[in-house]
């Protein structure tokens, strides 16, 4: 009898936090690009995740998101991580307008026995890109950011983690009374990731 | 980059995370139906609006809520009349996803303006002027609605309005008059001035790369733009018979623009008039008359024709006791006036019609948005 069998994938930690952090990087430069934080024409169109995805030609932006995903990598694997946020303010004001929140949940067994879970490969990227087509179709209910703004990324980790030479501790940042959308989420078995915006409710009488 | 310790209350992220509790989905599902609004949607009105779209009862319940909505505008009693109609109006926005012409956005737009445009109080109302705004991007012809602004001083603080309207006249090619809009806006000190000073940068920048404009003429706003006849009459120009008509035309226009662009902008009295309209005969605008004076076409009792004669067919009158030239317009004071009332604050409107009448008075509006301005109130 023939039957159908999905093929599943072998993940490790270290495979987990790899897919986990560079989503997160191209979250972040599809945001940056959708939100127009920067230029369109700073961007480049690639391939990733069965769709055309835009990544960054911006030298700065460039290595601080490389940084940036490189450290939540080591976080990731240590399992220690449990949020990150990017975080879009008001260039003239600082006034936080945009959050999107990316919560993380980790199987605390695989980081203390060093396991390996199994998953499709192909069924991670096509939740990813269901999360990647959401970022982009959230145009229909955002507000429009026509000032220029600047980003930030916040992470929140266990307590026990010391805070690296390039990052400083901060306040949340938090926007008062926000909207919230909660956006689809993805799951390596290891890392499951649930992704939020929110954002600032425009009242007629803001300028 | 910043880390932040998680913290023991739960901010409502974290809290709306933990709960799962879901978003719906029908935001996605329907995306090609929402228009998107500059100012952003709640989430949760979108969703339920859009599900109306295919469930009578939702369907019932808008209607429903419309109408407390608009009797909130005739019950209120508080000090800003405005307030009421803003609610309405951003309820409309968000229950009706992708807006159109039987949404009735536009005619709410019409009669939360009309209701206060001779208002001293909302004058510098950022949230009136943001009604107004809304309305002229409904309009196949915003210009009109920005010269009656511009007029009555409606808006005249805030950048915003020169923004919109510089970038509506661009939009039109007319960048001469935007530059002049924006310039006046900068010298009136229109807050916030900074963002005001950046658009115009960006302004400038952009009409760097721009080819020659082929208008501009302020004064022939809503000619067609022909002239053939008095072209060979100038004849200052031997190069003119090779060219183009195009060319001669924009020739002869930029000819005569020096004497429209320069202003002197130091002079403190020089500057109300920096924006160079049309003046003649627009102090009309400005009186508006009493109430009654404005409502005369709705009052006014029939009376002979004194102006137009119509030679009458000689023939047999039926039912008509007077004989002569005299033609009486018969006049049901009874009948309720359909479709639009205007003694009271038309609010009425909202009750009385349906989903065709408000896309027909949608329609009548964008391609005409004064149409219900007292006529003396209107520019000749």
């Amino acid at each position: 009898m023939a039957s159908k069998t999905v093929a599943k994938d072998i993940i490790t930690l270290r495979g987990s936090a790899a897919i986990v952090s560079e989503f997160f990087g191209y979250a972040a430069n599809s945001i940056l690009y959708n939100r127009g934080v920067y230029p369109e024409e700073s961007f480049a169109k690639v391939k990733k995740y069965g769709l055309p995805m835009l990544l960054t030609e911006d030298e700065d932006v460039k290595s601080f998101i490389a940084n940036l995903t490189s450290q939540l990598s080591e976080w990731l694997e240590a399992g220690k991580l449990q949020r990150v946020v990017l975080v879009i303010m008001s260039k003239s004001s600082g006034e936080v307008l945009e959050r999107w929140n990316f919560s993380i949940e980790t199987d605390g067994e695989v980081v203390e026995k060093g396991e390996s879970r199994e998953k499709s490969d192909k069924e991670i990227m096509r939740e990813i890109q269901a999360i990647m087509r959401q970022i982009v179709s959230s145009i229909t209910y955002l507000p429009c950011l026509d000032e220029p703004c600047v980003f930030d990324v916040l992470a929140y980790t266990d307590k026990d983690v010391a805070v690296p030479f390039t990052w400083m501790e901060s306040d949340p940042k938090l926007i008062a009374n926000p909207q919230m959308v909660k956006l689809h989420s993805f799951d390596t078995k290891i890392h499951k990731v649930d992704t939020l915006v929110s954002y600032k409710n425009d009242e007629w009488d803001d300028q | 980059m910043e880390e932040a310790q998680a913290h023991s209350i739960l901010d409502p992220e974290t809290e709306f995370l933990a709960s799962k509790r879901q978003t719906g989905n029908e935001w996605e599902l329907f995306k090609e139906n929402v228009r998107p609004l500059k100012r952003g949607r709640k989430i949760d009105v979108l969703n339920e609006a859009l599900k109306s779209h295919s469930d009578k009862e939702i369907r019932k319940s808008l209607h429903d809520q419309r109408r407390k909505l608009i009797e909130a505008i005739d019950h209120y009693e508080g000090d800003d009349p405005l307030q009421p109609w803003l609610e309405c109006i951003k309820w409309v926005q968000e229950a009706y996803p992708p807006g159109g012409d039987c949404s009735g956005l536009v005619v709410i737009y019409e009669q939360c303006v009309r209701t206060f445009w001779h208002s001293d109080r909302y004058k510098d109302d950022l949230r009136y002027l943001k009604v107004w705004l809304e309305y002229a991007e409904n309009c196949a012809d915003a210009e009109v609605i920005y010269t009656f602004l511009d007029v009555n001083e409606i808006g005249k603080s805030h950048a915003l309005f020169y923004i919109s309207y510089a970038l509506h006249m661009e939009t039109k090619h007319k960048v001469k008059t935007a530059n002049e809009i924006l310039n006046c806006g900068i010298s009136r000190n229109a807050h916030p001035v900074k963002k005001l000073e950046d658009t115009f940068r960006k302004f400038l920048a952009r009409s760097m790369r721009m080819p020659k404009t082929r208008d501009e003429d302020k004064d022939e706003n809503h000619l067609p733009a022909r002239s053939f006849g008095t072209l060979l009459a100038k004849g200052d120009n031997s190069k003119r018979t090779a060219e183009s008509y195009d060319q001669v035309k924009r020739k002869q226009k930029a000819d005569r623009a020096p004497l429209a662009i320069y202003k002197d902008k130091n002079t403190d009295t020089g500057l109300d008039h920096q924006l160079e309209m049309p003046k003649k005969g627009l102090n009309t605008w400005q009186t508006l008359g009493g109430r009654a004076d404005r409502n005369k076409e709705n009052s006014a009792l029939p009376s002979k024709w004194t102006s137009h004669k119509i030679p009458q067919r000689p023939g047999q009158w039926v039912g008509s006791t007077t004989s002569g030239p005299i033609i009486e317009v018969f006049v049901d004071e009874e009948c309720p006036q359909s479709g639009i009332v205007r003694e009271k604050s038309s609010t009425l409107q909202f009750r009385q019609v349906d989903n065709k009448e408000l896309k027909k008075e949608t329609e009548l509006l964008r391609e005409n948005p004064l149409r219900n301005f007292p006529l003396n109130s209107l520019p000749r």
